[in-house]
């Protein structure tokens, strides 16, 4: 095995309570995250899935250096990044991206998807390869979007675009690690599977990593290399995600996968064998 | 005013049309929508965003924004709700046909307890009824969606209540009233999927007990596939196909409605490429499906 990529050590984070603590009193403190520990080698996605609550998306937070730790260590190719001052986080944001939910609130309304793109480059003053023009259109082809549109803005794209150009400003410092936030969680179900596939493609012409944090099963299944299950600040259950899926060993992954609202597998079947193909690459495809 | 013979359908929908006016000229939230629900049946309203299924939902009850116009025919047992005085409509909205939303925290005014909700609600719709009557029905109502300690819960504040126990809450508002019909817009999308299980189930459950016919508009395929009996597919404000729901499911005749079910995630499945929708690739039938 290689060394990971991503590894998070007794990950521990408290937020104060609001308006507990008198004056004289120890304000009460939440541990949102409560000694989580995971590994992520290069090339692999590792799926944090959990409830609302459960810390999944303070874990990337701390994960991308965007919230500090109150405990634990985060390391990036065995260096030990917890403590980096703000010089050396430019150089860790060179390495780790992060994708959120809503890429209309995490897109600036007022910038075209050119200066959005080559923000994190203009941040960190350095030059941009080729020129804004050029860069930005091979940024946008990378993810599918037309680049006759880089002079846009993002209220002129559909949602599904607009978390593409959110995806293509991640990739514009090149980076090793990509954490993606619930980063299809709000896309319509079409729209979800293409931003999907231009994830798995992404990863598997580029060889980026991901933390991908989401609540919904059904689509970490399509995504996931590993899959840790987080509830009340805790991974309850980590492993591969065939194993992860196909033989949950602790009590609340069984109640998670079995709460999945599912299409009845015979109404599955019947619908395949009445397309008469194969459904993905599905192995049982007879009625 | 009443109804004229007792096995006509719960509620009728014909050539529902909602119309904006925008600078662009007129433009359709619904187009000539038609709707069947028997008594007792659950009839499930599909689409993504921009489909037009929550401006249906509203519509059905007369609540479509002030700006549209509604046109077409809502008949209720009978009964046509298009062109009813506001007065009339109120009695029946809350009363004969109850609604839940999405997000039950904007739903429920902070400032009073749960119970205090409930009465105020019932006693609209019950004019007779004592303070003390009403507050019997909203323990009951709270009972009915299995909110234990209910004669405690009654007097708690919707913030001292999860994101469940108040879909509850609003489900229990809904119900006191015993309607013919509720009407669910994505009820359960703000939820986790453990609590939306059980909501789903509550659903499931009070529709048997109690015979109230149920339209669930969602996005979610797999939701109305194991709650509801005919499903109504809805694209740019049309009806692109309808059927029961295991036609749907089986033999989808529309391309929308393939595209859709083969896009859908699943959990059970081995993983291939997901069949991405072709964006605009899908024609949408000018009228009725």
């Amino acid at each position: 095995m290689s060394e990971p990529l991503l590894r998070a050590t007794h990950l521990v984070k408290e937020f104060p309570v609001m308006g507990t603590g008198g004056l004289l009193r120890a304000p009460v403190r939440f541990r949102a995250v409560d000694d989580v520990s995971f590994e992520i080698r290069a090339g692999e996605t590792l799926a944090l899935v959990g409830e609302s609550g459960s810390g999944k998306s303070t874990t990337a937070r701390l994960a991308a250096r965007l919230l500090d730790v109150t405990s634990g260590t985060v390391e990036l190719d065995g260096e030990d990044v917890t403590a980096l001052g703000r010089r050396e986080l430019r150089r860790f944001r060179n390495e780790v991206q992060v994708v959120f939910q809503d890429p209309f609130s995490s897109l600036n309304p007022r910038h075209t998807v050119e200066r959005i793109v080559t923000a994190p480059l203009v941040y960190q003053g350095r030059p941009v390869p080729g020129g804004a023009r050029a860069f930005t259109r091979s940024l946008m082809e990378r993810v599918g979007l037309d680049p006759d549109h880089s002079q846009k803005y993002p209220a002129q794209f559909s949602g599904g675009q607009a978390q593409r150009i959110g995806i293509a400003r991640a990739l514009a410092v090149s980076p090793r690690v990509v954490v993606c936030d619930e980063a299809v969680s709000a896309l319509d179900v079409s729209v979800q599977a293409q931003v999907i596939n231009l994830l798995r493609d992404l990863q598997r012409e580029e060889g980026l990593t991901y933390l991908f944090i989401a609540h919904d099963l059904a689509v970490v299944r399509q995504i996931a290399t590993r899959v840790a299950v987080m509830t009340q600040g805790q991974i309850v259950e980590e492993g591969e995600r065939d194993a992860v899926f196909g033989a949950p060993q602790h009590e609340y992954t069984r109640k998670l996968l079995d709460a999945v609202p599912r299409i009845r597998p015979e109404w599955e079947r019947q619908r395949r064998a009445n397309a008469g193909r194969p459904a993905g690459a599905a192995s049982g495809a007879q009625a | 005013m009443t109804t004229e013979t007792p096995s006509e359908a719960l509620l009728q929908v014909r050539d529902l049309t909602v119309t904006f006016a925008t600078p662009r000229g007129p433009l359709d939230a619904v187009r000539s929508l038609d709707l069947d629900l028997e008594p007792g049946g659950a009839l499930g309203i599909v689409g993504e965003s921009g489909s037009g299924k929550s401006m249906t939902s509203l519509a059905i009850m007369g609540l479509q924004p002030r700006a549209a116009r509604r046109t077409g025919s809502v008949r209720l047992r009978g009964q046509e709700l298009v062109g009813m005085s506001e007065a009339e409509l109120r009695r029946v909205r809350g009363d004969r046909v109850a609604m839940v939303f999405q997000d039950p925290l904007s739903s429920l005014n902070p400032y009073y307890t749960v119970g205090l909700q409930i009465e105020e609600a019932y006693r609209a719709h019950r004019p007779g009824v004592t303070r003390r009557e009403a507050h019997k029905v909203a323990i009951a109502a709270l009972e009915r969606v299995h909110i234990r300690d209910a004669a405690v819960r009654v007097n708690h504040y919707p913030h001292q209540f999860s994101g469940g126990m108040r879909q509850r809450v609003m489900i229990a508002m809904a119900l006191s009233t015993e309607p013919e019909l509720l009407i669910a817009d994505e009820p359960t999308t703000a939820l986790d999927v453990t609590v939306q299980a059980q909501i789903l189930d509550l659903l499931q459950e009070i529709r048997h007990e109690t015979g109230t016919g149920l339209v669930l508009i969602t996005h979610d395929l797999a939701v109305v596939s194991e709650i509801t009996d005919h499903i109504v597919v809805m694209k740019d404000g049309v009806c692109v196909e309808r059927g029961a729901v295991e036609q749907i499911f089986t033999s989808p005749q529309h391309p929308y409605t393939q595209a859709l079910l083969d896009a859908v995630p699943r959990i059970d499945d081995e993983i291939g490429e997901l069949r991405a929708v072709a964006p605009s690739a899908t024609p949408t039938n000018g009228g009725p499906a």
